[in-house]
């Protein structure tokens, strides 16, 4: 990646933080209590996890199929609610969170799929806008800010285009911007290279590095070990619902 | 809601994109709100008649055939001394005769010119109004018994057979209506949720950048509401076209001056705009509320 590209990028989350440091600011710590979740049909997905993660931390969490880690996610958007414990997310526990606060919560955070879910009928530009609609962004906002975001991405040039239109990669990246439009505090990537080239996914990994730099906290599920041996950052371990492995480096600490 | 603009045109974008189901939905409403207007048309005309029967409040008196006018003035005399009697006109048997050449027209009136005179069949009568409805029947038996009174043109068997039949069109159509209502109903809901269905990725990207419930909804209600107008412009419509055509072919063959279309087509258009724009909104609330309780709640699907 060519070195001018790192600089606007840099300058650009710098401008970034600045231009919209009112949103989401305070500590997103995310702190799990002794959690657990039982589905109704009886399955044990996590059992009493206890995880504290810190504002600004770049967290791998990683776990075979079925291990919990949707589970997690789950839990930390609220799209299933603990059968015990307590969930932080800041200063707000999500069991007194009430179902018409949860898409305020889910505005502090931006997703990453895996399959990317952009709409196809759209083009880039209207998939990123699409999330700024949805916070209610006025259009002046959105001519601002879009073109930007795609830029961080460098993505200015395929506005226009139709996800079809673009490489695994570049969607990918699309959806990254899209995450990253409204501005969150908390990044979640779920695989975010489970369907780009390995080549690509480093870049897309440097992305997420750059984002975490400038204080945005990032959970990032993968199951590629090269990725986080690379990365050399906080991996947690679940296996059959609990947390098997918590360290700062691979293979440093293992519970 | 800040951008209000932007989902009402999600709204149309949806109508335009599922265009198959809501034309369907279009001719579904359509039919419902065409029996209901026409069901609601024929009620009125009812109550009109009836309110124009009611309205001239009387009925005619005639004397027995071949009595001479003397008689019949006292026969008069008599009617106006009863208690609930507004008025007693006398109406001479060649006056009836005149009216009734009159009303033939030109043409078929020679067919009466030798019943004029000594000749005329009709017999001498009395319009009769009374002060209070109410003792229609005892004021009609009374007038019944007075010497001299040949028959009595009772309005009262009509005004029941009309209120009869009012009756049935409106029970029989108010069942007809809700059932169609119901059908409606649920073909819009439907046709709501097969779009909700295809844009279900939306949706969930939607719920995952922060999309209140409200955001999800109001294009779906807005779908539902533009079905609805139009179902309710098209079937007020043909509604005005159906009625001009049907009241001029009953005029001409029945003496019956029918509500004109001019006096209630303001209203009518109205109602109709309203009833679809209600069923619309309802359709679709119901659907995204379903479907928002129980499948797409805070669903982000990972």
């Amino acid at each position: 990646m060519d070195a001018c590209r790192w600089a606007f990028l840099r300058f650009g989350l710098l401008w970034e933080k600045r231009d919209r440091t009112g949103y989401g600011s305070g500590l997103q710590v995310i702190v799990f209590q002794n959690v657990s979740k039982v589905y109704p049909n009886g399955t044990q997905a996590l059992n009493h996890i206890n995880l504290r993660v810190e504002d600004g931390e770049f967290v791998f969490i990683v776990g075979a199929s079925g291990a919990g880690k949707s589970t997690f996610l789950k839990l930390i958007t609220c799209e299933e609610r603990p059968t015990e414990g307590e969930i932080l997310v800041g200063e707000q526990k999500l069991s007194n969170l009430r179902r018409g606060d949860v898409p305020y919560l889910r505005r502090m955070m931006g997703m990453v799929f895996q399959d990317f879910r952009l709409i196809s009928k759209m083009t880039v530009y209207e998939n990123v806008a699409f999330a700024m609609h949805v916070v209610g962004a006025t259009s002046r906002e959105i001519r601002r800010r879009v073109p930007y975001i795609l830029g961080l991405v460098n993505l200015q040039d395929k506005a226009r285009c139709h996800p079809r239109e673009l490489s695994g990669g570049e969607q990918q990246r699309v959806g990254l911007a899209r995450a990253l439009v409204n501005n969150p505090k908390l990044l979640i990537a779920d695989e975010p290279t489970g369907n780009v080239d390995p080549a690509l996914s480093f870049e897309i990994v440097d992305l997420l590095n750059e984002i975490n730099k400038r204080g945005t906290t990032v959970l990032m599920v993968t199951h590629e070990h090269s990725l986080v041996k690379r990365f050399q950052r906080r991996v947690v371990e679940i296996n059959r619902g609990s947390v098997v492995a918590d360290s700062c480096n691979w293979g440093v600490a293992r519970a | 809601m800040k951008n209000f603009r932007y989902l009402l045109k999600e709204g149309v974008r949806n109508i335009w994109s599922n265009r198959t189901m809501s034309l369907a939905s279009v001719g579904v409403l359509v039919s419902c709100l065409l029996l209901t207007g026409a069901a609601v048309l024929f009620s009125m005309n009812i109550n009109a008649a009836m309110k124009t029967i009611e309205g001239t409040n009387s009925v005619r008196v005639y004397m027995k055939e071949g009595l001479p006018v003397l008689s019949a003035v006292k026969t008069g005399a008599e009617i106006k001394k009863l208690d609930n009697i507004a008025s007693c006109r006398f109406i001479p048997k060649d006056d009836a005769m005149e009216r009734m050449m009159d009303m033939l027209g030109e043409k078929d009136a020679t067919l009466l010119n030798g019943m004029t005179g000594k000749d005329n069949p009709l017999p001498d009568a009395y319009q009769i109004s009374f002060r209070d409805l109410s003792k229609y029947k005892t004021t009609v038996a009374r007038i019944q018994k007075i010497s001299g009174v040949g028959s009595i043109n009772d309005y009262s068997d009509i005004a029941a057979k009309l209120t009869k039949l009012d009756r049935i069109v409106t029970t029989g159509g108010f069942w007809i209506i809700l059932l169609l209502s119901l059908v409606s109903l649920f073909i819009i809901s439907n046709t709501i949720r097969v779009t909700m269905f295809s844009r279900r990725l939306e949706i969930n990207i939607m719920k995952s950048v922060g999309a209140t419930d409200w955001f999800v909804r109001v294009p779906f209600i807005v779908e539902g509401m533009i079905i609805g107008l139009i179902s309710g412009a098209v079937s007020s419509g043909i509604l005005h076209l159906l009625y001009g055509s049907l009241t001029r072919t009953i005029t001409s063959i029945v003496h019956f001056s029918p509500i004109a279309m001019s006096a209630l087509s303001g209203r009518l258009t109205a109602a109709f705009l309203l009833a679809g724009c209600l069923f619309g909104a309802l359709g679709g609330i119901i659907s995204i509320g379903r479907y928002l309780k129980k499948e797409g709640g805070e669903i982000v699907d990972w």
